[in-house]
């Protein structure tokens, strides 16, 4: 399996980061050890265009898998930051300020937003999908898309 | 009589897909048509691509303003892949983000909102504009 | 793994320097908006700094052109970058095809370019249209 799974709709290639756990609200986490580093899908990022505006919270805040961690604002849709794990937010990404495009440029990479200390990693890792699940789940998506679009 | 002063080039990236590419493009037209007519020029980036003798002489010989729609960068990339370094690159978000208040929409075309946003963006590129033909002549 | 549905990219001249440039945006993306289930629009300028998901599509998928001038930009790159285009077409050739003359205006066009809008985005259709025929 290469680095990322691909689906391609019209001219769009939507990638998912093999290796990397997946929620349904369309945020990513890495689990090293005890602390994930969070982000944006690829298909999220793709579907609300380019980020104008982006609000943190500060480190040191706990805070729950599902809970709001901030907002992203683009030109289509202002939207939340959706916590895909519990524990103490222990990082900001230091670009994000100056270069908040990144979530769009590089989603599963310079994109990434937080580092959360895990306050439960097994409970995490049981909720969250596996990079091949949650591809099933995008496809879906990309689907019903297609279909609104043209029937 | 005086010297006849060196133009500076700006360069949307012109993108068909996204309002900033719109956005870049009505900049550009506000410098060239009604801020600075007589100072700024364009060319179409594809020009440099396929190397137009006179597209790439006058990237080569002016300084050159890029404004690109989204951190793809087609228009500054499009100018360094000859070997010409950009004086001042500009992302169209960037105006948006500094007045929220006038949100652009539009793809082809930005609208009226979008219009008044060119206006502003293209009053502060004249600066820099201003600077770069300043420093030319030096 | 692709969601497969015929679609034909278009390439529109970006034009920045002259009228037509803008008459051809101004039809393609007409084009685009009324056949949203077969047309894409295939952004010129990413194109050619190396859009991987442009590059791909025209490789895939066959393409039209819609030129402003007969420096032929958006014909001459998508050849050189995926492949021959299906069908190139020529602002400056519909416009005589149509007896209309060219633009003036670089930007905000009104009613008095409407109809060059419109026989411009009436070629593209017709050649959307002959290019799936034989798909």
């Amino acid at each position: 399996m290469g680095e990322f799974l691909e689906a391609a709709f019209e001219k769009f290639i939507f990638k998912v980061k093999v290796g990397y756990l997946y929620s349904r609200e369309e945020f990513w986490a890495d689990i090293q050890g005890s602390v994930a580093t969070v982000g944006l899908t690829d298909f999220l990022q793709k579907s609300r265009g380019d980020v104008a505006f982006l609000e943190t919270v500060e480190p040191g805040l706990e805070v729950k898998r599902g809970d709001e961690i901030g907002k992203i604002e683009t030109i289509k849709a202002t939207f939340g930051i959706m916590a895909p794990v519990s524990g103490k937010v222990v990082e900001v990404n230091p670009e994000m300020d100056a270069s908040p495009y990144l979530i769009n440029h590089d989603p599963y990479g310079g994109g990434w937003i937080y580092r959360i200390e895990l306050s439960n990693p097994e409970a995490d890792k049981g909720q969250l999908l596996q990079a091949s699940q949650y591809f099933e789940l995008m496809k879906n998506k990309i689907a019903q898309e297609a279909k609104k679009l043209y029937g | 009589m005086g010297e006849k002063r060196k133009k500076v080039v700006v360069l949307p990236c012109s993108g068909m897909g996204k309002v900033f590419g719109a956005l870049a493009r009505e900049t550009t037209y506000e410098l060239l048509e009604r801020v600075r007519p007589h100072q700024v020029v364009t060319t179409c980036l594809p020009l440099l691509v396929i190397k137009d003798p006179d597209a790439v002489a006058l990237v080569t010989e002016n300084p050159v303003i890029t404004i690109d729609g989204c951190p793809k960068d087609c228009a500054k990339k499009s100018v360094e892949a000859l070997g010409v370094q950009v004086a001042k690159t500009y992302e169209a978000i960037k105006f948006y983000k500094e007045h929220k208040d006038l949100k652009p929409e539009g793809l082809a075309e930005v609208n009226a909102t979008g219009r008044k946003l060119a206006a502003v963006a293209a009053e502060e590129v004249a600066r820099m504009v201003d600077e770069l033909a300043a420093g030319e002549e030096k | 793994m692709d969601i497969q549905v015929a679609k034909v990219g278009v390439v529109s001249c970006s034009g920045e320097e002259i009228p037509e440039g803008t008459l051809c945006r101004l039809a393609c993306r007409r084009v685009l908006d009324e056949r949203p289930g077969e047309t894409v629009t295939i952004c010129l300028p990413l194109f050619i700094a190396g859009g991987e998901e442009e590059r791909t599509f025209a490789s895939n998928y066959p393409t039209i052109t819609v030129d402003g001038c007969d420096k032929l930009c958006a014909a001459k790159a998508t050849e050189m970058l995926s492949g021959k285009p299906s069908k190139s077409l020529s602002i400056p050739e519909i416009l005589q095809k149509h007896g209309l003359p060219p633009p003036v205006k670089l930007r905000h066009f009104g009613p008095e370019e409407e109809a060059a809008v419109k026989a411009v985005a009436a070629e593209i259709a017709r050649a959307v249209d002959e290019v799936l025929e034989e798909e």
